[in-house]
């Protein structure tokens, strides 16, 4: 394998070969990056229904097809209605249900003040079980959405096969250890095999995966699987570097540490080259 | 819940100098304050019209605080209420990640809130000393972690802090720790800025205390207007800081460089 960008001779012959596969490998017999770490992943059959998040998790992860169903794709054409059929059961929480929690959230923040030592009847805090409630719902209101809806419509076919890079999105996330932000920037690129994706969508995948109980390397693989899925590109690289408030407010107390989690798919794992000008380009002087 | 320690000082503020029952840290004994209109300006200067000093250590030493006790009774309420929004937020609390949240979350919410812990006096009393020095002292760049009272979601920033000693001078470290206790605790960036200059100005009588805090506020940042970049400045100017312009234009342009 040379340095170079893949040739379209790759084409033909992934037309001949396994037609479901993802187009992420550069040889058409070998499969692919993606499809190798999930069937690695398959350790025990047991699945859990509600966990949305934890569908990257290594023992959650029972094939690509339950990932697939997690998201809304379908692995075969056949299947997509079905799929469109359960996309409405496949984010564990609907929109419109946000309003009937409330008032059992804001009772389980009135509970917490008041085990804090505070009086609830002083004005400051006055509605802030309720401002608390909504604002926690605000955070994690990832789980509304599934990556399907959000990609399913700005998938375009375009001529291209040079790199796209959308670099320093902001991310504000929820660490799932001890419910507290943890916030920085996101770096994603990806080598595009005849579909290209909005590039506002690639902010909006990152935000309904960071907009949840998450922790930072699952949410790196996260976006990353998402846009594999989605696209089919040769290649995928996302870049997270993020700071933990459960670090720097609490426990260690490191002002100025940073967390850096990268996920390299396909190309970027298979070619040391492509990392490298995907690294430069996203480095910040 | 008896203890009425949070921070009253938005209403104690006005009245620190008239109202000899209430604590400077901020505890409030109801119907004693007089509550006036919230303005800037509104508050005398605290050196020349407060109590005299002795009985204002004593209501200090009068607080009532949370204790290490109180912290180990209530942590299984708390981490029942975490339990109870993780299921409401739509999560599992069964998988493994989030096993053992709801008693991190109560714990670490205890840990943003241990400024109600601690009393002034424990932290202040032993570091007083009597220095001929009557030259300005900074102490710059604190950072400061506080949580905002009303949406429950971290402030971050830097507190910077000058006054300008009367004979006695206060441990350096001393300043960052009254920032600790008042900024670990559900506040008001307003409030806190004022509670940092009036501690530092009831414990030493200096001539003049100013307080400047710089922070993000992440209810500001992660949701609402979501505007990224944005800073809340506050100050207070106490005494020489706020009477005389030099004075204060010497302790901003130290703080800025």
């Amino acid at each position: 394998m040379t340095g170079g960008r893949v040739p379209t001779v790759r084409h033909k012959a992934e037309a001949t070969s396994h037609h479901h596969q993802p187009g992420i490998s550069f040889r058409p017999t070998r499969k692919s990056d993606f499809a190798d770490t999930v069937q690695q992943q398959v350790k025990h059959r047991r699945r859990q229904p509600a966990s949305m998040n934890g569908v990257c998790n290594q023992s959650m992860v029972t094939g690509v097809t339950d990932f697939q169903r997690f998201n809304g794709f379908a692995e075969h054409p056949a299947e997509s209605k079905k799929a469109m059929g359960q996309r409405a059961l496949d984010t564990s929480r609907k929109e419109s249900e946000d309003e009937s929690k409330l008032p059992a959230l804001e009772a389980a923040y009135v509970t917490i003040l008041r085990g804090l030592g505070e009086n609830t009847d002083r004005q400051g805090l006055l509605k802030t079980p309720l401002r608390a409630a909504k604002a926690m719902q605000f955070l994690t209101k990832g789980y509304h959405e599934t990556v399907y809806d959000i990609l399913n419509d700005a998938i375009f076919d375009e001529n291209h096969e040079e790199m796209v890079i959308v670099k320093d999105i902001d991310m504000f996330s929820l660490c799932e250890h001890h419910l507290v932000p943890f916030f920085g920037k996101v770096h994603i690129g990806y080598i595009p095999s005849k579909k290209v994706v909005g590039l506002s969508k690639l902010a909006r995948v990152v935000e309904i995966y960071s907009r949840r109980l998450q922790v930072q390397e699952r949410l790196t693989k996260q976006i990353a699987m998402a846009i594999s899925e989605a696209l089919q590109p040769i290649g995928v690289a996302v870049v997270i570097e993020a700071a933990h408030m459960c670090m720097v407010m609490r426990g260690v107390q490191k002002m100025n540490s940073r967390t850096v989690t990268s996920a390299m798919l396909g190309m970027f794992r298979d070619d040391p080259k492509t990392r490298e000008e995907f690294l430069a380009l996203t480095k910040n002087k | 819940m008896e203890r009425s320690n949070p921070g009253q000082l938005s209403q104690n503020e006005k009245a620190v100098g008239s109202a000899r029952d209430t604590s400077v840290n901020g505890h409030l004994l109801e119907g004693v304050v007089k509550v006036r209109g919230r303005t800037a300006g509104s508050v005398g200067v605290p050196a020349e019209t407060s109590a005299q000093p002795s009985s204002v250590m004593e209501s200090w030493k009068e607080e009532r605080t949370r204790s290490v006790e109180d912290n180990e009774m209530s942590l299984p309420s708390l981490a029942a209420a975490y339990n109870t929004i993780l299921r409401g937020l739509g999560e599992d609390p069964q998988r493994q990640g989030l096993l053992k949240t709801p008693w991190r979350a109560a714990t670490a919410m205890q840990y943003f809130t241990k400024g109600y812990q601690e009393k002034i006096i424990d932290i202040l009393n032993d570091a007083i000393f009597d220095e001929d020095h009557d030259e300005m002292v900074i102490v710059k760049d604190i950072d400061m972690f506080s949580m905002c009272e009303h949406h429950l979601v971290p402030i971050f920033g830097k507190v910077h802090i000058g006054y300008l000693p009367n004979k006695r001078v206060l441990g350096l470290s001393k300043l960052a720790r009254i920032v600790e206790i008042y900024s670990r605790r559900l506040q008001v960036q307003e409030r806190l800025t004022k509670q940092i200059a009036v501690a530092i100005t009831e414990a030493l009588q200096p001539a003049g205390v100013g307080v400047v805090v710089e922070a993000t506020h992440m209810c500001m940042v992660m949701r609402g207007v979501q505007k990224m970049n944005s800073k809340t400045v506050t100050s207070t100017m106490l005494g020489v800081f706020r009477e005389d312009p030099k004075t204060r234009d010497e302790f901003l342009t130290l703080i800025r460089s």
